[in-house]
């Protein structure tokens, strides 16, 4: 696809990702709906940005620590130097990325299996340390507790406060707007273009030109920025903070959302958490088959469908000889075109 | 520092190295043949502590036929999911990696839904401890050590002299070639397969009676077995039991310094600072 009509596609998504995210408070009130869709929405830009670093075809299984980092800073510069939540909103996520730096450049050392092992073992010493150091300030395994929630924004016609699920809601909404405004404008430009060379073949990219290891660490550390924008929300939204939070558990969920759906689109996340946030509401009464629910849905489909729901609808076209014929692509997010 | 005390720390050390190693050597085996990374690996030690539980403790089994037949059982269970699962991933890791995350889900959460969520425990086969000098070791101790030795003894001489031991180290080599000479691919990757996971279910076994047995015990395992796999080397049988020594040796004296979740971190650090200097592990191939 030409990138015009990527960047169109681009737009109208995020055009129905808006009206979709505007529409749920004109619809319920409730304020476990509104409770769900914060989730949601907190869950959308986790994956997206996760998916991002892996449209250059690496699987970060850090990728919740630097929620966690950018979580436990933002809760102690709010609760320990004094500053307002919007400060904090603007710095914690900058101090992930800067994180993500050095974290990076490690990790882009080595390839293939030993990157995301590599990367488990940052997920691993962070969440020992949230959990066993610092506990005077990370609060150890009981928690890092009360934290703020976010300050009332002072403006012209006067104060607005963010207190309740509606007011979070609408918070939420914006940082996931904005966050996504900008993920969906990269994928459509050269920089997204060239991930996604990058994803289907380093060497042929290499041998084009591009610095690989650049764009790798240039989209490592901005997966980590957005994964702190939606830490900062989490640490004032939870108001308590544990380091289980930002363990194996969670970030393997963020797996599962994103490979279903499928990891080789931007849209593939959007999709993967959608479905999966809808039919575990469906499923309720089956809460404590969740995990084995999850487990079994992750194998089936990276078995059967490697390339996540988004590409199920041009592989039944294909199957009836309606779309281009295309070889297929059984590697991770090889060859999807977003 | 007292000598014996670090001896005695070494000794702890390896105590339980000794029978990581056993969990690491059969990762590194189903590397080595499938090309696969299998985090699930714990589940399979899960499913020997179980096993041993069964077998021994409801059932009345001696010790070495509970551990025979826990090996035999996880052995099954490791062709079963070679067969149904990761037959189709060889050579594809990344997938291979997010369909074991999948996998470990699905076991943990059988293994709660069946066995429940409570600490099980399984007797002591042996009781009493020994004096060497100022160095006390608990018998069962000695005896865990003895029989892990000798089952990594054992996996060598099968690989070293046995027509499906050299078939296996055929494949792992090169599968293709393997296959041009007549090795059957696929009988050699499920009978690998299950050999690796009845290795980390005999581990499971051997250390039912020393920790509780619960669904979630295999966590702890296979992070250290990934460590163990790393510094030595993935894919090498003799990088793993060199790797585990030195995370054993590490670990037992970290813990005359250090706090244990500090012990944990250290060994994440041999990770990252092997694969910065050494990406291939200290004896993998290059």
């Amino acid at each position: 696809m030409p990138p015009e009509a990527r960047r169109v596609d681009g737009w109208i998504g995020f055009g129905v990702l808006l009206v979709a995210g505007v529409s749920v408070p004109l619809l319920t009130r409730d304020s476990y709906h509104l409770d769900v869709a914060t989730v949601i929405l907190r869950n959308l830009l986790l994956t997206m940005s996760l998916r991002y670093v892996m449209s250059t075809g690496q699987l970060n299984m850090a990728h919740v620590s630097f929620m966690g980092i950018a979580a436990y800073a933002s809760a102690l510069l709010v609760t320990r130097a004094g500053w307002s939540f919007w400060a904090a909103l603007a710095v914690a996520p900058l101090l992930a990325a800067l994180a993500a730096v050095p974290m990076g450049r490690v990790a882009l050392r080595v390839s293939g299996p030993y990157y995301f092992l590599i990367s488990f073992a940052f997920l691993e010493v962070l969440r020992l340390v949230f959990n066993n150091f610092f506990v005077d300030y990370l609060g150890g395994p009981s928690g890092l507790v009360e934290i703020p929630p976010p300050h009332p924004l002072l403006l012209t016609g006067g104060a607005v406060t963010f207190i309740g699920k509606l007011a979070q809601y609408w918070l939420m909404l914006v940082l996931f707007l904005a966050s996504a405004a900008v993920l969906i404008r990269l994928e459509c430009s050269r920089f997204g273009l060239v991930n996604g060379a990058i994803r289907q073949s380093e060497l042929l990219a290499e041998t084009l030109g591009v610095n690989v290891p650049r764009y790798k660490l240039g989209a490592f550390v901005l997966g980590a920025f957005f994964a702190g924008v939606a830490g900062v929300f989490f640490a004032h939204s939870q108001r308590v903070l544990h380091s289980s939070d930002f363990g194996l558990e969670p970030m393997v969920l963020l797996v599962v959302f994103t490979v279903i759906g499928g990891a080789g689109s931007v849209w593939g996340p959007v999709v993967g958490t959608l479905v999966l946030a809808v039919a575990s509401e469906l499923l309720r009464e089956l809460h404590h088959y969740e995990l084995l629910v999850y487990g079994l849905v992750l194998m089936v489909v990276m078995l059967c469908f490697p390339d996540g729901l988004v590409a199920l609808p041009g592989r039944v076209a294909r199957r009836f000889g309606w779309g281009r014929a295309k070889d297929g692509a059984s590697t991770l997010g090889a060859g999807v075109a977003p | 520092m007292p000598i014996e005390l670090l001896i005695q720390a070494l000794l702890n050390g390896f105590g339980l190295a000794v029978v990581y190693i056993l969990v690491a050597l059969g990762l590194t085996l189903i590397f080595s043949i499938l090309e696969v990374i299998n985090f699930a690996h714990g589940e399979f030690y899960m499913l020997g502590g179980f096993a041993a539980y069964y077998l021994s403790a409801v059932g009345g089994l001696n010790y070495v036929a509970t551990l025979v037949l826990a090996m035999l059982l996880v052995g099954l269970a490791g062709v079963v999911a070679e067969r149904l699962v990761f037959r189709h991933l060889r050579g594809k890791t990344l997938n291979a990696f997010i369909v074991s995350l999948g996998l470990l889900w699905v076991l943990q959460a059988t293994a709660q839904l069946s066995f429940g969520v409570l600490d099980k425990s399984v007797p002591s086969a042996v009781s009493g401890i020994v004096r060497l000098g100022g160095v006390i070791v608990s018998r069962e101790r000695m005896f865990v050590i003895l029989t892990a030795v000798a089952l990594i003894v054992g996996l060598y001489l099968f690989l070293k002299f046995t027509r499906i031991g050299q078939a296996m180290r055929a494949v792992a080599q090169d599968a293709e070639a393997a296959a041009l000479q007549g090795v059957n691919i696929e009988l050699t990757s499920a009978l690998g397969f299950g050999l690796g996971c009845a290795l980390a279910g005999a581990a499971g076994a051997l250390l039912a009676p020393i920790f509780a047995v619960s669904p979630t015990m295999g966590a702890l395992p296979v992070v250290k077995a990934f460590i163990i796999i790393i510094v030595g080397g993935m894919g090498s049988l003799p990088g793993a039991v060199l790797g585990g020594l030195l995370l054993g040796a590490v670990e037992g004296v970290g813990t005359l310094f250090m706090s244990s979740a500090a012990v944990n971190i250290l060994g994440f650090l041999m990770v990252i600072a092997i694969l910065l200097l050494r990406p291939r592990g200290l004896l993998g191939a290059a």
